[in-house]
């Protein structure tokens, strides 16, 4: 027995799952290996040959050198599971960047990947266009598996977690405050949810073809789009094309891939009402078009755009991509100053919805806490009113209001000290927290600095950008409770 | 298979996580939230908060597909509702829980079809039967019969005196024992024996047998059967009086309640053989004074698990031959087996047989089954083509957490070995550790 089941965690259960999830990675890069040889890269396609096979290898170790049997699995495991696979995921994602054409060193491509999986979409890489078309493939799938959730993938497809362990992952990855399930059993909500994902890639994959984009280019833009991530295949992401048709295609999905997943499921299956009785998508719903509003009046007003359609369409644009974390740009936003640029910061914080592939905050979130908040000045005159945050109709616990609270100063104190690190590698002020906020939030919008691309940003600041992504993606307390005293000691 | 619970008190919980671990499709609803939030966070199944007798809940949780609907919360007649209106909704198969003997009664059966409540549970009914067959077979912990007897499984704890301990499983089958050892609980695990485990002093040992063997299952544990005629009761609850009810006149009755108003209920209720006495019967000056030394049997039935656990064990020590005690606490009951009481009780387990009964009964007719702590026993009727069927049991790799321990065949019983060779048509009992069940159905169909 190599790893003994005698301290308070069941190490044995997940390096075992570990193990079998790494051999699932291997099986994900077959597709850009196939990418390498559709295009003629062979040189490509060893680098991908050799990421293939040390993934693979070390996957099938972990099997090997842990027991079938003792599969028990508690809270603790199933949250330590669920980061670690985050964090070996884009340990062994990185390899094709490190032996391929992007040719990053390791900061560079551990910041690429994470930024991949956790549908960041901030970028290492000076010129995309400069890499194979194998690598660019890699980028596209690691928000496409990272988009939904790994382990929500390994949900659906492991039957081996289709009992009580498989909750505990499911809690720990998806977001929210609370994490709803669609159908009774965990492998069920995880399948119907891949499914509507599956589905609204399929469409936009056809709808960007129709247009003006290649197959393999609609093909990356549409899983950087619904995995609500940001990766391109050109330097000026969207910009390049410059056509209309792909900026309102695109707007319209990210726009759905912000909303919860489990309303997308009721409006597929025949129950469309659900989705305009939930306070959340209206929030999300006129927060877009209040941001799209101020924008574009106040970037009527300089003058500098007399042409109001290309206006409005780059607005709409640009305000979707933000909110839904995307991070793609269609816009000359860097330009923007003043009121415009800040509604872009205020709901890059925000983001969208729980359950949703985007990150953020997520404005489930903000609904409960303006809602609290409204209380709290209620009962200052009336002391003695009992009051109760509504949300959906439905009230939400005391202490859930209050962990949704404690949630927010911590998302607040985590860009604080982004910040402030960031500023030590060399950043201005704004910049430093245009990027701490661009990454927890995991959009990938760059602001002065790093406008035009990440790649020149110090190893330091990409390694507390890849810390940051990750705490963003699993909402803060799967990562921070690992490193509290009472994770470890069962006392 | 799809399956809405109604109501998330200790009985729906236990079906619920059960029943998720099974491998169903699991909805619990209930108006309070605050109890679902665990069960949410922590088990493979759905919650939903709402009223159960509220079409809009019941619309909710989809129950148009469900295949059984289980309403147990403690209102009885808010359970029968909600069945009506889950069957008229399209629901397969309702069933309640009640609280009310009457309900069961034969001629009644077609008016609660009519209103669409397919099957009823009465856990304080099952309890009480439970309890007159333990007092039947005295010197046995559990007592399962299957087809009028023909086929026995029984549960027995050997003490030093049995003669079979430590002898090995496979020794004891070439001596020609007229029994199989279908299963062991050895302190707090249930273990499913092979041909090279053997019996220990402690072990509760479940036997399967035909009819006329029993006595030599008796004399192999060492022990002697008891008539029970003299009973004391602890705790004048709903158990009590159903099982009082039960009794004919033969037995002598004495029930202990704490509760001075709940005594002069009681004798009000009870026929004449039965004496009520008003006082604690943890004291045990009291216990002496009303002879328990003179009783055969003392049944503790108090709301307390630990209260009902320390009096049988006072009562034991006190010299009385079988002691039986209500444990509501799944996680008190190893305990209690391992500490010397006679027969455990405990509601939720005996309403889980039967909600296992009712899934089996879906595929298989007239399916018997047994919820222990940790497993379940089934009586299965092998259908045409089946796998079970397609080879001797020893080459039929049966899984690891199961075993079958005998079948009925045209109206006999036989015990089963390696090499017998199962028919279309067979009873077949199977004793298997929780979470199997759906794979031995898989075997069967």
């Amino acid at each position: 027995m190599i790893f003994p089941h005698k301290g308070n965690i069941n190490f044995n259960v997940i390096f075992r799952i570990l193990g079998l999830l790494l051999q699932i990675e291997a099986g994900f890069m077959l597709i850009p290996l196939a990418v390498c040889y559709i295009y003629s890269e062979y040189a490509e396609s060893v680098s991908f040959l050799i990421s293939i096979a040390i993934t693979a290898g070390c996957g099938l170790l972990l099997m090997l050198l842990t027991k079938s049997r003792d599969n028990d699995m508690g809270k603790r495991e199933g949250i330590l599971l669920t980061a670690l696979t985050w964090v070996l995921f884009s340990l062994f994602g990185m390899l094709p960047f490190i032996f391929g054409s992007a040719d990053l060193d390791v900061a560079s491509a551990y910041f690429e990947t994470m930024s991949g999986f956790t549908t960041t979409g901030v970028s290492a890489i000076a010129s995309v266009e400069d890499v194979a078309h194998g690598t660019l493939m890699w980028r596209a799938i690691t928000h496409f598996v990272g988009g939904m959730g790994i382990i929500l993938f390994t949900l659906a497809v492991i039957p081996m977690l289709n009992k009580k362990s498989g909750i505990q992952l499911f809690n720990a990855e998806v977001t929210g405050i609370t994490h709803d399930k669609v159908r009774p059993r965990i492998s069920h909500t995880a399948k119907s949810l891949w499914a509507i994902y599956f589905l609204l890639n399929s469409v936009l994959i056809v709808l960007l073809w129709i247009g003006p984009m290649n197959l393999f280019d609609s093909v990356c833009h549409a899983f950087s789009a619904i995995a609500t991530g940001g990766f391109s295949t050109k330097n000026n992401s969207i910009e390049a094309y410059n056509s209309d048709y792909v900026k309102i295609v695109l707007s319209v999905f990210m726009f759905l891939s912000g909303a919860n997943f489990g309303l997308l499921y009721y409006v597929v299956i025949g129950k469309p009402k659900s989705l305009f009785k939930n306070d959340t998508f209206r929030w999300y719903t006129y927060i877009v078009i209040g941001a799209v509003v101020i924008i574009a009046v106040r970037l009527w007003l300089t003058g500098r755009y007399p042409d109001v359609e290309s206006l409005i369409v780059d607005t709409v644009f640009q305000v979707v991509t933000t909110i839904t974390t995307t991070g793609f740009v269609g816009s000359d936003y860097l330009q923007w100053q003043g009121l415009a640029i800040m509604v872009i910061l205020a709901i890059m914080i925000v983001g969208s919805c729980a359950g949703s592939t985007a990150g953020g905050f997520k404005i489930d979130r903000l609904v409960v806490f303006v809602r609290n908040f409204k209380n709290e000045l209620y009962k200052i005159i009336h002391p003695n009113t009992v009051k109760a945050v509504r949300v959906n109709g439905k009230v939400l616990q005391p202490e859930l209001v209050s962990k949704t609270n404690t949630f927010l100063l911590v998302y607040a104190l985590l860009i604080f000290v982004g910040t402030a690190i960031l500023t030590e590698t060399g950043a201005s002020f704004f910049d430093s927290l245009f990027m701490a906020i661009s990454t927890l939030s995991n959009i990938g919008l760059g602001y002065g600095v790093s406008g035009s691309s990440f790649a020149g940003i110090s190893d330091v600041g990409k390694w507390t950008m890849s810390v940051l992504m990750l705490l963003g993606r699993l909402e803060l307390f799967t990562v921070l409770i690992i490193f509290t005293k009472h994770f470890w000691n069962k006392k | 298979m799809k399956i809405i619970i109604a109501g998330a008190g200790e009985v729906g919980v236990h079906l619920a996580k059960l029943l998720s671990s099974e491998g169903q499709d699991v909805i619990i609803v209930d108006p309070e939230e605050s109890k679902l939030q665990a069960l949410d966070s922590n088990y493979n199944l759905m919650t939903m908060t709402g009223r159960t007798t509220a079409f809009k809940t019941l619309n909710e949780a989809n129950v148009s597909r469900a295949d059984l609907f289980i309403a147990v919360t403690p209102f009885e007649t808010r359970n029968i509702v909600s069945c009506s209106m889950a069957k008229n909704l399209g629901a397969r198969k309702t069933v309640a829980r009640i609280d009310n003997y009457e309900f069961l009664k034969p001629e009644y059966k077609p008016y609660f079809k009519s209103i669409g409540v397919d099957d009823l549970i009465y856990p304080e009914y099952f309890a009480s039967t439970e309890i007159v067959s333990a007092m039947r077979h005295s010197w046995a912990r559990n007592w399962f019969e299957l087809y009028n007897g023909e086929l026995l499984l029984t549960g027995v704890k050997l003490r030093e005196n049995a003669k079979i301990v430590n002898i090995k499983l496979k020794d004891l089958a070439q001596s020609g024992h007229p029994f199989h050892v279908s299963a062991i609980r050895r302190r707090h695990e249930t273990i499913i024996p092979r041909g090279n485990d053997h019996l220990e002093v402690g072990d509760i040992v479940y036997f399967t047998t035909q009819k006329g063997n029993i006595g030599k299952i008796i004399d192999a544990c060492g022990k002697r059967p008891v008539n029970i005629k003299k009973i004391l009761i602890m705790g004048g609850s709903r158990i009590a009086v159903r099982l009082v009810d039960m009794l004919d006149d033969s037995y002598d009755i004495k029930i202990i309640e704490t509760d001075k108003e709940k005594c002069l209920k009681l004798v009000s209720q009870l026929p004449s053989n039965c004496s009520v006495v008003n006082g604690d019967a943890r004291d045990f000056e009291l216990l002496k004074e009303e002879g328990l030394a003179n009783y055969d049997t003392f049944i503790a039935l108090t709301d307390s698990s630990e209260t009902n656990i320390l009096a049988c064990l006072t009562a034991k020590e006190s010299g009385v031959l079988k002691t039986i005690a209500e444990v509501e606490n799944i996680q008190f009951i190893a305990a209690a087996e391992n500490l010397n009481i006679g027969t455990v009780i405990n509601k939720k387990l005996l309403a889980s047989s039967k909600i296992f009964q009712i899934l089996l009964d879906f595929d298989s007719s007239n399916a018997k089954c047994l919820a222990l702590t940790d497993a379940e026993v089934a009586e299965l009727v092998v259908k045409e083509g089946s796998k079970i069927t397609k080879a001797t049991v020893k080459d039929l790799k049966l899984s690891q957490d199961m075993t079958i321990g005998g079948l009925i065949r045209d109206g006999k019983g036989m015990l089963v070995d390696g090499h017998t060779q199962i028919m279309a048509g067979d009873h077949v009992l199977v004793f298997c550790l929780s979470g199997a069940i759906h794979k031995i159905e898989k075997m069967f169909n």
